[in-house]
Order: C-alpha cells, then sequence, then structure tokens
C-alpha cells in the first residue's frame, strides 16, 4: 500500500529523533582554570596568648598572590620545643612542609639538614634577584650565608627585629624602690637583692627548652668580660670547663636562686606566665614578645638591654629554609614567599624608623632607644653551641645546678659530655 | 468474539489498529529498553563506583596506618638509638627485635630491621643475616625514597619463601644526625589487602582485583565465568601505569565489563572492579521479559476492546448492508433503525428517505405506464374516429354549400384543418408552418364565435417549412389570450404571432394586447422553469387556471430539456410570451 512508505519513513525519523534524544549531552565541563599552588607550612600559636604567629604576613602574601600562590599554613598549638622536635619527626617521616622555621636554632639537625640536602640552595635564587639582595643588610645576609656561599636560610632584611634584652615590670619595681633598670651586672645582683627583699620575686625562668631565658642572661652575663665575649663567638667550643665555662655555671646557679620554685624542669611558657601575672619582676626574651603581652599589662612592661649595655642577636635564627623534595612550582612558590617576607621585613623596619608606630607602647620606645644606643651585641648561643648541650644536658643538669646538688664543676663535666657525644654522632 | 465472523470493515480495523499499535510498542519498547540500559548501567556503575571507591579509600586508609605505624617505628627511642654512634647494648638489640613484633599493623607476617651498624632485627626464628639481606636486594627497593612509606608487590627474596607478597619498607633516618639511614620492611599477608574485598555478595558477580604500579597482578577475585580479555589487560596495565591517583576510571567501556579504578597515590597499587556485561545483562533481561509480558497484555486488551467498539460502528453497517442486499424493489416496508448517535444514524435516515423516494417514483412510474396505456388505447380508438369525423366533416361542409351557408363552410374548413394537426398521428415534432396553420384555424374559429372581437397577425420570419416545432404549443397561447386577454372587451382585440431566429435559436411570440396579465401571476410562471419537471403540476392549486401553462412547459421541457426558454412579459399595451426553442427545433427529436 502506498501509505505505507511515509508511515515507515515517519516512524523511523521519530525513532532516530528519540535515539538521538537518549544519547547523553555531556559538555566538557573541565575548567582550565588554573588552580592556585599550595605552599603547606606549619608556624605555630603563642600557647599564652592564642596569637597566631606570623598571620600578618601569611595574609599579606596570600592578598598580593591570589589565585597563583597560596600559603596553606597550619597553625598549631605548641611551644617552640615542641615545635623544634616536631619539626625532627617530620624529617624522618618525611612529612616537612615545604617552608620551615627555627631551623637555625637546632644546630646538628640544621647541619644534617644541609648534608643530606633536605634544604633547597636559595643563593641562586638570590643572585638572579638583585631586590631581593638589595633589602638584606650585609650583616643578616653573611649570618645566613653558608662559608661556601650556599644560603639555606631565607634572611629578613634587618636585624633590628631579632634582639633580645630584659622585659621588667615597672610596678614591681617601684614597688621594691627601685626607678630604672641596672646598667651595670652588679647593680643587678643587687637589684634581685631588692626585689627580693621586697618579697617580689626577681626573674622568671625555666630549664627546659634550651633553658632560653636563664641562658641569655648567663651568656649576656659572661660576654661582659672580653674572654666571655670571645667565648661567646666561637662556633662549636672545644670545652666548657674553662673560666669562661665556670662563669656561666655560677651565673646560671646564682640566676636561679631569684626565680620561683616552678622554674625547674618546665618550659618557657611557665617563666612567661609567672612574668605576664605579676608573679616576678624580669624576664629577658626579644623583641617579638612586645606584640604577645596582653594589652592590659603592656603598660607595666619596660624593655631595656642587658646590663653591661647589651643584646643578644642572631639574625640567621630568623632566616626560614625551603624543603628541597617537593615540586619546582612549589618551591618557587615558597622562595616567592620568602622574598615577600624579606620584602615585608623591610617595610616594617622602614615605618618603625620612621617612627610610625604606636607612640604610646612604652616597650617599643624602650626597645628603638636600646637598639639605638649602640649597644654590644651578643651572638645568640643557640646557633654557636651543640645540640646535646641544648637540648639534654642543660634540661638535665641546670636543675641539679639550681639545686646544688652537682657543682658548677660538674655542670661544665656535663657541658664537655655533650660535646663528646655530639661529635660522636657527627 | 470470533474474528471469523467478523465483517470487512471489522477485519481492516483490526489490521490496522494491530500494525499501528505493534509499531507503537515497537518504537516504546526500543525506547524504554535504551532508556532503561543506559539507567540500569548508571545505577549498576553508580554502585559499583561507589564500592571500587570505597575500597579505594579502604587502601587509603590501610596506607596511612601503615605510615604512621612505621612512622612510630622511626621515632621510637630505641630505634632511633640504634642509628646513632654508641648503638644498642645486646639487651636493648633483644628488646628492639621484639618491639616489632606488637607493633599497630595488623597481618603482619615477616619483619625486617637493618640499622646502620649492620645489625638485622627479625622475629627470633627467622635468623637473617646481614649478608642475606643484601643479596635479597630489598635494600635497593628504598634508594629513591628519602624516608616516604613505600609498598612493593614482589618475590619474597628477603625471607627466604620465594612467594610474591606485599612488602612496606621505609628508611630509618636519625632525627639529629646525619648518620647512615636504617631500613625497615614488613611482609604482610594475603589477608592485608583481601580485608578490602570484604563485600562477599558483590564479590560474587563483579571481579575485583590489585596491581602494582607496573601493572602486575597482586591479587584478583574473579568470579567463575568470568576471564580478562588481552586488550582489557592491557588497558588495566596502562591505567596502573598512569601514575594517576584517586578515581582513574569510572564506568569505562571494556570488552568484558565496566570497569571502576582507584589508584592509590602513595602506594601505586590501583584497586579496580569490572562489572562484567553478564551482570549489565541479566537485569535488563528481566525488564525485558516483564516489558514483553506487559505489551502482550496491552495487545490482548486493545484487540479486546477494538473488536468491542468496532462493532458498535459495524452492527449497523452490516444491517444497512444486509437490508441494501436483501432489498427486492418490491417491499418498501423494511425501515432502518439505527440509534449510534453517529453519522451512521443519517446513513441509515437517508436509506428510509430514499426508500420512500423510491416508493413513491416507482408509484408515479405505475400510473403513468397506466395512463399511457390508457392514452394508446384512446389513440388507437381514435385512429379509426378521425376518418369518420373527416367524412361527417365533408358531408357537413357539402351541405353547407349546397346551402350556401358560407360562414359555416369556413367555419367547418378552419375546424378540419384545426384537427388535421391535433389528430394527426405520429410524430409530436411538426413543422413551423404545419403549427401556424393549426393556430391560425384556431384564430379563425374564434374568429367567426367572437364576431370582431380581435383580429390575427402571424409574421414567419424563417423559413416554416424547413423550421421545426413540438405541435400544439401555440394554440393554448392564443386561447389564453382570448380566453383572459379579451375577456374585458368585444372588439379591437389583436393576437400578433411574431416566429423569427435569435442567435441560433428559434423564438416564438405571442402577443395579445387586452388586459395585461397580473405581475404576480407573470413572476409566478416565469419561475416555472426551474421547478422540477414533476412538481409543475402541483404549481396552480386551482385546476381551472394554468393547465394550458403548465401542459406546454412540461411538454417543451420534456422535449428540449433545460435548453427552453419560457416567460411571460408585461408591456405597455399587452401581454407577451415568448418561448425560445434551441437549435432547429428538432432537438431530442428522438425521444
Amino acid at each position: 500500500m502506498n501509505y505505507k512508505k511515509p508511515i515507515l519513513a515517519g516512524l523511523l525519523i521519530i525513532l532516530l529523533l528519540g535515539l538521538t534524544g537518549c544519547k547523553e549531552n555531556k559538555e566538557n565541563t573541565d575548567s582550565k582554570t588554573k588552580a592556585e599552588i599550595e605552599i603547606p607550612m606549619i608556624l605555630t600559636v603563642n600557647p599564652t596568648t592564642g596569637k597566631k604567629n606570623e598571620e600578618e604576613l601569611v595574609n599579606a602574601f596570600n592578598e598580593a598572590y591570589k589565585g597563583i600562590y597560596h600559603m596553606d599554613v597550619e597553625w598549631i598549638m605548641e611551644t617552640e620545643e615542641e615545635y623544634r622536635k616536631n619539626l625532627k619527626r617530620l624529617n624522618v617521616t618525611d612529612k616537612l612542609p615545604a617552608i620551615i622555621t627555627d631551623l637555625r636554632m637546632l644546630p646538628s639537625f640544621y647541619e644534617m639538614m644541609v648534608q643530606e640536602g633536605r634544604l633547597e640552595n636559595l643563593s641562586p635564587y638570590m643572585k638572579a634577584d638583585k631586590d631581593w639582595q638589595d633589602m638584606v643588610e650585609p650583616a643578616v645576609m653573611e649570618a645566613c650565608s653558608e662559608p661556601d656561599g650556599s644560603v639555606y636560610l631565607a634572611p629578613i632584611s634587618t636585624a633590628m627585629f631579632s634582639c633580645s634584652g630584659v622585659f621588667w615590670n615597672r610596678q614591681l619595681f617601684e614597688e621594691a624602690g627601685i626607678r630604672e633598670f641596672p646598667a651595670t651586672w652588679e647593680d643587678f645582683w643587687a637589684c634581685c637583692e631588692q626585689l627580693k627583699d621586697s618579697g617580689i620575686t626577681p626573674l622568671a625562668l625555666h630549664t627546659e627548652g634550651t633553658a632560653w631565658a636563664p641562658m641569655l642572661l648567663a651568656t649576656a652575663e659572661l660576654a661582659d668580660s672580653k674572654e666571655g665575649a670571645a667565648f661567646m663567638n666561637e662556633l662549636f667550643p672545644d670545652s666548657y670547663q674553662n673560666k669562661n665555662g665556670l662563669r656561666m655555671a655560677d651565673t646560671l646557679k646564682r640566676l636561679f636562686a631569684y626565680t620561683t620554685e616552678d622554674a625547674l624542669h618546665t618550659d618557657f611558657d611557665v617563666a612567661y606566665r609567672n612574668f605576664a601575672s605579676g608573679k616576678s619582676a624580669m624576664l629577658p626574651n626579644g623583641y617579638w614578645m612586645i606584640e604577645q603581652i596582653p594589652e592590659d599589662f603592656a603598660g607595666n612592661v619596660r624593655f631595656s638591654v642587658f646590663p653591661g649595655n647589651k643584646l643578644i642577636s642572631s639574625p640567621e635564627t630568623f632566616g626560614w629554609a625551603v624543603v628541597s623534595s617537593y615540586s619546582d612550582e612549589v618551591k618557587k612558590g615558597a622562595v616567592q614567599f620568602l622574598k615577600f617576607r624579606t620584602m615585608f621585613n623591610q617595610q616594617e623596619k622602614e615605618a618603625f624608623l620612621e617612627g610610625n608606630t604606636d607612640k604610646d607602647n612604652q616597650m617599643l620606645a624602650d626597645y628603638i632607644a636600646a637598639y639605638n644606643s649602640g649597644p654590644q651585641m651578643v651572638p645568640n648561643y643557640q646557633v654557636k653551641w651543640n645540640s646535646v648541650l641544648q637540648e639534654e644536658t642543660l634540661g638535665e643538669y641546670l636543675p641539679k645546678l639550681s639545686k646544688g646538688q652537682i657543682g658548677s664543676e660538674e655542670f661544665t663535666r656535663m657541658e664537655d659530655d655533650s660535646i663528646r657525644q655530639f661529635e660522636e654522632e657527627r | 468474539m470470533s474474528i471469523k465472523k467478523s465483517s470487512g470493515i471489522q477485519k481492516k480495523y483490526l489490521q490496522h489498529t494491530l500494525v499501528l499499535l505493534t509499531l507503537a510498542l515497537l518504537l516504546s519498547s526500543m525506547g524504554v529498553w535504551v532508556y532503561v540500559r543506559k539507567n540500569m548501567t548508571s545505577v549498576i556503575v553508580d554502585k559499583y563506583e561507589f564500592m571500587n571507591e570505597k575500597m579505594g579509600i579502604s587502601l587509603d586508609n590501610l596506607y596511612e596506618k601503615s605510615d604512621e605505624v612505621t612512622a612510630e617505628c622511626i621515632t621510637d627511642d630505641s630505634v632511633q638509638q640504634s642509628l646513632k654512634a654508641k648503638g644498642l647494648e645486646n639487651v636493648e638489640k633483644n628488646a628492639l627485635s621484639k618491639y616489632f613484633a606488637y607493633i599497630d599493623l595488623d597481618d603482619v607476617a615477616e619483619y625486617c630491621y637493618v640499622d646502620n651498624k649492620r645489625n638485622v632485627y627479625t622475629k627470633s626464628y627467622s635468623n637473617i643475616t646481614y649478608e642475606e639481606f643484601k643479596e635479597s636486594g630489598f635494600g635497593e627497593r628504598l634508594s629513591g625514597s628519602y624516608a616516604g612509606t613505600e609498598w612493593f608487590f614482589t618475590e619474597d627474596t628477603l625471607f627466604g619463601t620465594g612467594e610474591s607478597a606485599l612488602f612496606v619498607g621505609r628508611m630509618v633516618r636519625s632525627m639529629d644526625y646525619a648518620h647512615e639511614p636504617g631500613m625497615i620492611f614488613f611482609k604482610m599477608n594475603d589477608q592485608f589487602l583481601k580485608k578490602l574485598m570484604e563485600n562477599k555478595e558483590a564479590m560474587e558477580e563483579t571481579a575485583v582485583g590489585i596491581m602494582d604500579s607496573s601493572g602486575r597482578f597482586c591479587m584478583q577475585n574473579f568470579p567463575s565465568h568470568f576471564s580478562l580479555s588481552g586488550e582489557d589487560e592491557k588497558k588495566l596495565k596502562s591505567l596502573a601505569e598512569s601514575g594517576k591517583s584517586g578515581i582513574i576510571s569510572q564506568g569505562q567501556r571494556l570488552e568484558t565489563g565496566i570497569l571502576q579504578a582507584y589508584r592509590q597515590r602513595e602506594s601505586g597499587l590501583t584497586i579496580f572492579t569490572i562489572v562484567p556485561n553478564s551482570v549489565l545483562t541479566s537485569g535488563l533481561n528481566q525488564i525485558l521479559l516483564v516489558l514483553i509480558g506487559i505489551y502482550v497484555l496491552v495487545m490482548l486488551i486493545a484487540v479486546g476492546i477494538s473488536l468491542y467498539f468496532s462493532r458498535v460502528f459495524t452492527r449497523p453497517i452490516q444491517k444497512i448492508s444486509r437490508e441494501m442486499e436483501n432489498f427486492d424493489g418490491k417491499d418498501f416496508s423494511h425501515k432502518l433503525d439505527i440509534h449510534t448517535d453517529t453519522e451512521l444514524d443519517k446513513i441509515g435516515h437517508s436509506y428510509n428517505e430514499m426508500l420512500a423516494n423510491i416508493e413513491q417514483l416507482v408509484g408515479e412510474i405505475k400510473k403513468q405506464e397506466k395512463e399511457l396505456r390508457s392514452s394508446e388505447l384512446h389513440v388507437l380508438i381514435n385512429q379509426i374516429n378521425p376518418h369518420f369525423l373527416y367524412n361527417t366533416l365533408d358531408t357537413i361542409y357539402m351541405l353547407a354549400r349546397i346551402n350556401g351557408e358560407e360562414k359555416t363552410m369556413k367555419m367547418i374548413q378552419a375546424l378540419s384543418s384545426y384537427l388535421r394537426l391535433s389528430l394527426s398521428k405520429g410524430s409530436d415534432i411538426v413543422t413551423v408552418a404545419d403549427e401556424l396553420e393549426n393556430v391560425k384555424s384556431y384564430m379563425e374559429i374564434q374568429q367567426i364565435r367572437n364576431a370582431d372581437l380581435f383580429h390575427y397577425e402571424i409574421d414567419c420570419q424563417v423559413e416554416a417549412s424547413k423550421r421545426w416545432i413540438l405541435k400544439l404549443i401555440l394554440q393554448p397561447l392564443v386561447e389564453n389570450a382570448i380566453k383572459h386577454g379579451f375577456d374585458d372587451i368585444f372588439e379591437g382585440g389583436l393576437i400578433r404571432i411574431e416566429v423569427k431566429e435569435v442567435s441560433d435559436r428559434l423564438s416564438l411570440t405571442v402577443y395579445n394586447n387586452g388586459t395585461a396579465m397580473e405581475q404576480e401571476m407573470v413572476d409566478k410562471i416565469n419561475a416555472l422553469g426551474k421547478t422540477p419537471i414533476v412538481e409543475l403540476k402541483n404549481c396552480f392549486a386551482d385546476q381551472k387556471h394554468g393547465y394550458g401553462i403548465i401542459n406546454i412547459m412540461t411538454r417543451l421541457r420534456l422535449k428540449y430539456g433545460e435548453d427552453v426558454k419560457f416567460e411571460y412579459e408585461v408591456q405597455g399595451d399587452g401581454t407577451k410570451c415568448r418561448i425560445l426553442l434551441p437549435g432547429d427545433g428538432r432537438k431530442n427529436d428522438e425521444l
């Protein structure tokens, strides 16, 4: 029949249309937008204040490099000692973030990282970038450079913010009838006596965490003599069983006579709490603590150079390193961040020098005055002395020394034993 | 319901219904098949994608667990001490050997830790020496890694079983110093990976396997009827070697089924699931069977309903058909009684009307036949009488002549002439000359009867002997003119007859100057040309009037058809009747 053909043709068209309709209209929705390169990093949260360290820097970088790089920072609540131990754990489990800090405060670990090629040599990056080089003060650059010219620690711009001195409680001092911070060590000890006599604990100290606070005071006191200053400039001293070692041990023992009972076997955070709560009148620490002191307490706090017009500073301790096992693009981003940090630091310095700072901040004013008073710069013992001494010996034997369980000679002998152990492991 | 008893229409209806229904079902089944197949495949693939991803995540978890546990081993004080220059005392070494036996990792078959002083720590019965460790080649396995957890599937040359097994290995580095690293290896039981395949129901119907980064099968669990084609194996190997991680294949069509694959980033192991084609089609076959069942049911119901509803229409049609077949032309009593609320009711009604019309026509024909027979009888009788009538008229004429009665003689002559045409037998068609002679005789008779009433004029502009006309047409017209036109006068009347040719047609007009015909009558007569012939006789209710006009009109239309024109016209001083005949007036002479 004639009508069959058109009907069949029509049905065929419907069928084809139906089948065509069944075909999935799959659009290629693949995004071609290039994702931000994530740069992992671990930073600490101040255990006392809860403030995220370096948050301002990280946010500024993420804003400036939005869409290109992103600092993926994990802020962890750890003490500095815990953080540094964690760095070691992360290294042996191959889980290090792309950028690591505090490396220079772990001398043997830093040495190992360099030897095993775990750190990216930043020298080629810096040589190729004159702007970056120009941002860095020569002293800082020299401190961050290895003898062979390699640079594993990206420098900050200036040593201005790396100095440590003594924070002191003006109110407690006044209660004890003391108006000024002692300028000499004799005055310092007299000051301690006067405070003690007034029922005030003079010093906030601790023994764990490389005994940072007492060691700052002890090494500053040691550098008060010419020999002592020379001793502090030595890298990995051969022995502590000498005049300088004994002097430092005596000082340490004497310092712990003016501190709280909970200073032994505890870390810096305990010392900080004692100071911040008004239990202790003095706490040695660096510039970075100015921002960490609570506002309601800050009005009572002043900053001074160590007696004998000394500040302790090793700008390389502020150098941050790039882990070499990351991909080139991540490493490139990490280097960019470190350059940004240098620039950020330079801008801080310029603002600082131009007086664009908080005029009401007495501590800041004290710090500027101290820095500009031409103090003697004493190297940080953490970059000079062996890891065993810092991480084991001080924590173990300083309490004994302070309690009189061992004498200064024994203490220096233990220090020398740490040298032996360190050399064995090296 | 029997199809055999069905009508032709019903059969055709059913045939087309079935063809259309079959096509519709075929198309819809194809659509449903395609759609269901797509969706079924999608559902099945989704199910196994989820399962495969779950296994992949479990693989991630296994790796992470091994990573955590080995990290704990590395950072363990004893292990770290073993790397230091001083090393461990024998007691400490024994303790460390046992330490690895109690780590928080299931399914460890063997372990081997080698420190940086060539000390080997294993289970107590293993007794592997450092040299044997070196010969095993396992040390090279970790050469490319700083301290990451490495998984590798290889022949067991370390513990000497020779079986292929999964090993977890890791460099053990000192946390503080740049010492030579140690190495730790865990040989895992088969159960370690088999735990990933816990879904027994899914395992029965799908092919699940694990491949290492070189495309080597570490483990496989295939259904008994399933085997991979060579091409599929190549594709799997290619995926395993791709270096990608996470879900690396989703619903990829292979020759043997549909593939889902997940590649664990750190270990490089790829876990895959292939849903065999048989699994995909088994579900579809069930749906197809249900579909066919539904369609068969639909077709049966459709046929039943079609038969039922078609009968609503075919029954009346059959009834009409039966009545028409059985109609014998005599019995008009069988009327159709159809009530379907469709056009069929009209057909039935029209059939009944048609039957009534036929009955009426047949009756009329019979009547006409009867009249015809009667007429023929009279004609036969009259064929005898004219001779007697003419002889008698001749005798009367002779007597009048003897007596010298001129008027009588003239009247007898006219009457004789008139009757000769009127009573003459033969064709209805006569020459115009004969027709004029006839009407002339009639008018002369009427002039004798009505002295001085009228005079007449005849103007024949055609060759009267060669033009033809239906006889006795003019006489009734003249009779009407005398009877009605001159009813109110006694003298001075005029009848003018004019014959001429107009546009190849023969025109005859009869004019009288008497009382003009009423316009209403004129219009009525002029409308007769459009009235059906059979109804002409009913046009004048009063039989006394119009008989002559109807007679002429009927005869003219029967003779010349619808070509003839007959009309009256009222003029200022009288009435004119005009007849137009087609051709030479002989049209339809054969009738």
